[in-house]
């Protein structure tokens, strides 16, 4: 009796742990080529990167309209309290840091994941509150889910609590873009604001720097 | 009932010494409010809690007539998604000191009850699980101001 228990027993856990290998492990699947700092992707897929078009407060808002310039794209939601502030923050801060000549090859993208709140108009205000030169965009849910794949973002909605303002997760890096319109690097959250300077210098290379 | 008048006075007098001596050991550092673009109805406030007590505390609550919710926050990051969830508690162990800090611990103001403007000074009231109260004003920055310069 108590042998046929020590099946079941056993039975259970072992279905237990093919249920958890099915759902919940998550090997890690490696940095990304081209990655120059620490920390790591979700497996959301690869980040190809590569053009996108999206609404801004100022019409269409192509990747492709930047060929020459430095791109920092980002992408968060507006009513996100800390995490988006702080990268769009030290974003700023990065730009504060250049030269007018430097500056002026260079501009960041915030890219809201979360439309159905952040209309045009509050993106027309959020956005260049942390620098003149960082535009808001968004779009459809879809095509801002499709933007969001090819750079390797994951966000996700989360349940409100009680008649609190939902939160949603999602991916805090700053993807840097060079003048071709590749994915050059990313930046994890928390990147020292002279790190972000530094890859900006990097991307610009000869031509970007002060004479 | 000789002895009342002695002991009573006796016990108010060590409850306030008592109540002064919790007060002491709980001290908020640099506390402030991130401005936030206007119209952004949310936002964090962080500070630096120290603790000279003998005994580990915890922040239980924050309140504060500036907003309608406030909630006590912390972060997980996990692999790069950044995700906010409200906690129980912040502890703050004996002799110690716990950061409020952007992308860690902080006080989350939920729905504004009236805009935010650099300078204003929020009333915010902290309670730790002995029953004892801080209330402290926390002037309103900008993020910018908030972290430091890099060297140029």
């Amino acid at each position: 009796m108590s042998r046929q228990r020590y099946w079941i027993a056993a039975g259970i856990c072992l279905s237990m742990l093919l249920v958890w290998l099915a759902f919940f492990w998550e090997p890690d699947i490696g940095t990304p080529t081209g990655h120059p700092g620490p920390g790591t992707l979700r497996p959301a897929g690869q980040p190809m990167g590569g053009d996108f078009t999206l609404d801004s407060p100022d019409g269409k808002l192509a990747l492709q309209d930047y060929r020459g310039k430095v791109v920092l794209l980002y992408f968060g939601y507006t009513f996100c309290p800390d995490v988006c502030p702080t990268s769009l923050s030290a974003l700023g801060q990065a730009f504060t840091a250049l030269t007018p000549e430097e500056l002026a090859q260079v501009q960041g993208v915030f890219v809201s994941v979360d439309p159905e709140r952040d209309t045009q108009e509050v993106l027309s205000v959020y956005a260049p509150f942390f620098h003149p030169r960082i535009v808001g965009a968004t779009g459809t849910p879809a095509r801002v889910a499709e933007v969001a794949r090819r750079y390797g973002v994951s966000y996700m909605k989360q349940k409100p609590v009680d008649d609190r303002p939902y939160t949603v997760d999602h991916s805090s890096f700053t993807y840097l873009i060079d003048r071709e319109g590749r994915l050059a690097a990313l930046l994890p959250h928390g990147a020292p604001v002279a790190d972000i300077v530094l890859q900006i210098r990097r991307l610009l290379g000869d031509k970007g720097k002060p004479s | 009932m000789k002895f009342a008048k002695p002991l009573i006075i006796t016990l108010v007098l060590s409850a306030i010494a008592g109540s002064a001596l919790a007060d002491s050991v709980l001290s908020v550092h640099a506390p402030y409010v991130r401005l936030m673009p206007p119209g952004i109805k949310t936002t964090g406030s962080f500070m630096l809690i120290k603790n000279d007590g003998d005994d580990d505390r915890r922040l239980v609550r924050a309140d504060s007539p500036a907003a309608r919710i406030v909630e006590l926050h912390t972060h997980l990051n996990e692999n790069g998604v950044m995700k906010m969830r409200a906690v129980p508690h912040i502890e703050v162990k004996s002799h110690s000191q716990t950061e409020l800090k952007p992308g860690s611990f902080h006080v989350m103001l939920i729905d504004l009850t009236a805009p935010l403007n650099e300078g204003d000074k929020v009333p915010i009231t902290l309670e730790f699980d002995d029953g004892s109260t801080i209330e402290l004003a926390a002037p309103v920055k900008k993020p910018h101001a908030a972290m430091p310069m890099p060297h140029r």
